[in-house]
Formats: C-alpha cells, structure tokens, sequence
C-alpha cells in the first residue's frame, strides 16, 4: 500500500491483487490436484509442527540424541515406539516429523532465495536488453546445464561436511536460472505495455519503473516457479543426504535413508526405510501438484470449461 | 532534393522539429541480410506556435504517432533536432531529461493500456508529481483531487482510490489526462485519444483538452486519423503521409478547401451524411496502387491519380502556398492550378449511393 492510500483509510479499497486472490483462489478450489496437493502439505505441516512434542514427553523420543535405553538396536513398530527404532534405539517417528520441518526448511528458504535471485536477474535482463541481457542470460544458461547434484558433491567432497544453510544457499545458486529465463519472457512482453510508456513519460526512473511497474505484475509467475523450485530443492537436499554429504547435525529424509543403508538394514528394516521414501515422493508431489494448479490459476487456457464465467 | 520546410512562419513557436528523421531497422538473419530499412519519418519540419492546439493527421502507418513519441521523448530521432522553448532537447539525458519530463507529457491512445491494473488511480496520477519532487507528499492528495475535478471525474473522492479496471473507458481516459496535466506541462500530446472511446465519448475529451488549453495555457499537439476530429479541435493541421509533411494551415481553411490530392483523399474517405450532392468529391486516390519509381519522387505518387509520371515520379514536389499560412508539397498545388477542384454530389456512401 502506498503512502497516499495510508493517509486515508475511509476511501481505501479492496486491491487488485486482493480480488484477484479471491478469484483465484475460487478457481484453485475447483481443481481436484490442488486439493490434493494442499491436503497433503497440510498433513506435512502438521507434521512439521508437531516435530516440537515427542522430545518434550520424554528426552528418548529426540530424534538427535535421544536414545531408548531398553532398545538398542532397530526394532519394529511398537506401543512405545509407532514406527520402530533405528539402529541405536532412537525413535523412527520422531525422527520422521524432525524430517518433515528440515524438508520445509530446506524447499522454502532454497527456493525463496532462488525465486527472488532468479526474479532480480530476469526483471534486469528482460528491462534493460542489449548487453546486460546477453550477460544474464548466457551465465543464466552455463549455470542451468551445471548438475547440481554433482556440484555440491564435488565442493562438499573439497570442505567437507557442509552446513545445512550452506547447502541451501548452493541449492539456491544453482537454481536461480530456470526462474530467471521465464521472468525475463514476461519482463520482455510488459516492456510493451503502454503503461511503461506512460511511467517513462511520467519520469519514472529504470529503477521505479522495474520495481512499481514490472514487479507486481511478475511476481505471481514467481510464486509459480517458488513450488517447482521447492521440490527441487528437497530432492537435491535428500539425494545429497542420502549420498553421506547431508548436514551431520539434522535429521533430514535423506539422513534417515542414509542410515538405513549404511547399517545394513536396507532389506531388514522396511517400517524404517518405507516412511522417509515415501515422505520425500508424497512431499515432492505435493508441491507439484500445487504448482500445476497454480499454473490452472494463472493461465487460463489450462482452465476447464466453464470454470469461468 | 530533401523536403524543405514548409514556408509557414510560425512568430513565437514552443516547439521546433527541424529536418527530423526516424529510421526504422527490421532483424534480417543473423548476418543482417534481409534486414528492411522502414522510414517513419521523413525529415519532418513542423513549428507549433505557443497556445495552439495543432493537429497531426494522417493514415495508420503516416509517422505521425512516431512524430509524438519523437516530441516526448520516447524515442530519438535519426537525424535531426527537436526544440523546444528555443532549447535543444533531442538528445537530453539526466537531469535536464527529468525536467523535460515535467515540461511535456502525453496522453496515449487506449486508455486499457495505458494505465497499470496494479496501480490505483491516485497513485497512478500522483506518479509524475513523485517522480518529479514537485510539492510536499502531503500536498499530493490534494493537488490529485485537483485535477480529478479538472478532468470531470467529480466526486473525484470517489474515484481515488478506485482501480483502472473499475472504471470505464471514458473515465480512464479522463484519468489518463488528469495524470498529464497533474504537474502543468506546457505542451501536452495527446496520440488519438479517442481512438478507442465510443463516439459519444469523444466529444466530452475534446472538450475536457480545450479546457485544459483554457485553464492552463497549454500548447496541445492532437494526433488523429479523423479529420473531423481535427476540425473541432485543431487551430492548425499538418497532413503527413508515409512521414512525409503533405500540407500545413489552418484546420477549417485545409478541410474546407485542401491543395493537396493526398489531403483530398482523406476527405473523400470520411463518412458522409444527409444531402449528398452537395459534399464534393475529389477522387483523387488510385484504387489500384501503381508501382513507385525508386527515385526521388513524390511519396505520393504511387497512389495518386493526377500524377504525371514524368514530373511526379522523379522529382521531389516543392512547397506551394496556397491561401494565407496554407501550404501543399504537390506539383499542383499552385494557386493559379486549374486541377484540383471537386467534382459536385456523388459523395453518399449511404444508401447505396
């Protein structure tokens, strides 16, 4: 909201984006994938939430440090222990929902920071044209065709054990690119628009002219791109952990398949390998599916018939 | 032989385009082959005198939309120079650009594109009041109620804080003017402002820049294809064709009685109504354009039929005066020319006629 609107709030009314959001969200509900999506991030996010109890009942049930001192060893699903143990008596289902807030951790931040690096990049590129663009883009294009995966393998393999952080701002760094490429498509048809003539004749600077015009009318596309890019992220930080190049102090999917397979339970010990695989597709899938009904939302010619009016 | 200015002497001009070019290049393949050299303007030569509303006329794809670009500063000429006040603007940058800025401002053509659906009407008037540091933020308010009142947007409290989709066509074009006129330019071009309205529209636009011409003393530069539109609004006209300047004077001497066959044309092509007879016809216009000789010919020569190819297709047309500040670039303009005159009745395009 501007200043001018703040200075009277008895003439302020409903935004643009605000109708547009209760719009959208009309046409978000009426797509079955959404639905699903959203009900299954909703369960990831209860899960995520609820990561902070087990460990307040009983010190065993952290899913660090706490060890069960009867059980030593993996055990199956039990009254104590809902889905079993893993190979030094810690708790399976504590250390599942500890697993669901890093993924949302890890998806979100790499992919926010993605989004807002590959939003900049693209806005510049798409506004400023010529040589800046050609520069963006061709570095936009050398990073794009980088595997990540083997990237951060390699600089892990040259550091060491890496930081959680550290391997989300890498995810970040590398998949900035694919947002970018889209942003500038965008930025290159806005460029158009007459309304950025108007703010030029009005005086308006590059900057005032990126960031008041371009912006609001590019960020829903990133939004977009976000819960591609969140999936993304998960999968790489999973494979990574699943690799033995994860954060050695969190507790992520991929840490818990790590340990499966590390001590020697990949075949013996399914109620301990099945809840983090299947975690990393479902959550994976969930944000896909939201970002396909998102993509419903934004562009109309995905919508069914007659879903607008 | 280049196009001379036309010799229209023009006392106190505000605004001076002297010989200006706008070239436009097509992409060919990647090594520039192929590539089209599209000439928007012509060494286009205009004065526009302090206070007048003048009008640019002429077919989609004349220039003269490139013209009120070149005027603002959207673009930069080719060749060429723009003055305005005396002073050379064509290649402003920086500050002295911003106070352009604040001097000259337009109104554009659709009013559904001119205005950003994310910016509300307040915000979007007050943006050249921002961008230029004119008054205190706290003012702004105001002097936005201000204009709104100016352009008949009244209550304008109801309207501040609407959104561009919230309003009709008429309104947002009403808007458009508002945040033109919001820091006082004194030249304001308004690129066929109506195109885009219903017809009962345009008559209240008119009327809301000939105020603003009242009020504020502003020189207005109205772009049209109607001519009509130029005869209710416009104290001079220039006819441009393919960024050529065909004829220059004052509007209701030049529809009233035009020198030039292109001038003719346009008149021929504007709707008729009632009793026909008494409309003349010029028919001037070949149905079936010839081909252009390539040289230095009259622009209009393709299409025109009192052409002779021996003159019109090589040589370049000279000025003609033709009446008190009226002049036509045709080898036939010449007052003493018997060609030219219109063939009476014949004019109804209604009823079959």
């Amino acid at each position: 909201m501007s200043k001018l609107l703040k200075a009277s709030p008895r003439l302020a009314r409903r935004h643009p984006w605000q109708e547009r959001l209760a719009e959208d969200w009309r046409v978000f509900r009426s797509s079955l994938l959404g639905k699903i999506g959203m009900a299954l991030l909703l369960l990831f996010g209860l899960m995520a939430a609820g990561s902070y109890i087990p460990p307040l009942l009983d010190p065993m049930y952290h899913p660090m440090t706490g060890v069960d001192p009867l059980v030593l060893k993996s055990t199956p699903p039990s009254a104590r222990h809902w889905l079993g143990t893993d190979f030094m008596g810690r708790d399976i289902f504590s250390q599942l929902l500890a697993g669901a807030r890093v993924a949302f951790m890890v998806g979100v931040s790499a992919a926010f920071m993605a989004v807002v690096l590959g939003t900049a990049v693209g806005m510049t590129a798409g506004y400023m044209g010529r040589l800046t663009e050609t520069i963006l883009m061709r570095l936009a294009d050398m990073i794009m065709v980088m595997p990540t995966l083997l990237i951060i393998l390699l600089l892990a393999a040259l550091f060491g054990k890496l930081n959680i952080w550290t391997i989300v701002l890498m995810i970040a760094l590398f998949r900035w690119p694919g947002v970018s490429r889209v942003i500038r498509a965008q930025t290159l048809s806005l460029k158009q628009r007459p309304f950025i003539d108007a703010a030029r004749v009005a005086g308006a600077s590059h900057f005032r002219i990126i960031f008041r015009h371009i912006m609001p009318n590019v960020l829903p596309l990133a939004f977009l791109y976000m819960t591609f890019r969140v999936t993304a992220a998960i999968v790489i930080e999973a494979g990574l952990a699943f690799l033995g190049f994860g954060d050695p102090g969190t507790v992520s999917w991929g840490m818990m398949l790590q340990w499966v397979w590390k001590t020697g339970h990949m075949f013996t010990a399914p109620y301990w390998l099945l809840p983090p695989g299947i975690c990393i597709s479902l959550i994976t899938l969930s944000f896909y599916m939201l970002g396909r009904a998102m993509d419903e939302v934004l562009d109309p010619r995905l919508r069914e018939e007659g879903q607008r009016e | 032989m280049p196009p001379q200015p036309a010799p229209i002497n023009v006392p106190d001009p505000i605004l001076v385009l002297d010989r200006v070019s706008r070239i436009y290049f097509t992409k060919g393949n990647i090594f520039g082959r192929g590539a089209q050299r599209v000439v928007a303007l012509n060494q286009l030569s205009l004065s526009i005198g302090r206070g007048e509303v003048f009008g640019l006329v002429g077919e989609s794809g004349s220039g003269k939309t490139t013209a009120g670009r070149l005027i603002v500063r959207l673009e930069e000429p080719d060749e060429g120079s723009i003055l305005l006040e005396g002073g050379d603007i064509t290649h402003l940058k920086g500050r002295q650009m911003q106070d352009y800025r604040r001097r000259v401002q337009m109104v554009f053509q659709d009013p559904y594109q001119s205005l950003n659906p994310q910016v509300s009407i307040a915000d979007s008037v007050a943006e050249p009041l921002i961008t230029n540091r004119i008054g205190d933020p706290r003012d702004h308010l105001r002097r936005v109620l201000e204009v709104l009142d100016t352009v008949g947007l009244s209550p304008a409290e109801d309207f501040v804080y609407r959104f561009p989709h919230q309003l009709s066509g008429g309104q947002r074009q009403r808007v458009a003017i508002a945040r033109a006129i919001v820091v006082q330019p004194g030249l304001l071009v308004a690129d066929e402002p109506t195109s885009m309205l219903d017809a009962s529209y345009s008559a209240q636009i008119f009327d809301i820049l000939l105020g603003v011409r009242g009020q504020m003393g502003a020189t207005i530069i109205f772009i049209t294809h109607s001519l009509a539109a130029a005869r209710y609004l416009c104290d001079r006209i220039a006819v441009i064709y393919h960024g050529h300047l065909m004829e220059i004077g004052p509007a209701a001497q030049v529809i009233a009685n035009p020198k030039h066959p292109y001038t003719q044309a346009l008149i021929d092509a504007t709707p008729k109504f009632g009793r026909c007879e008494a409309v003349p016809v010029y028919g001037t216009l070949l149905s079936a354009p010839r081909e252009a000789s390539g040289l230095a010919g009259c622009p209009f020569f393709p299409r025109c039929r009192r052409a002779e190819r021996l003159l019109c297709s090589r040589s370049y047309p000279d000025w003609h005066p033709a009446g008190p500040e009226q002049a036509a670039l045709c080898h036939f303009a010449q007052p003493d020319h018997g060609d030219g005159e219109p063939a009476p009745g014949e004019a109804c395009r209604l009823g079959g006629g």
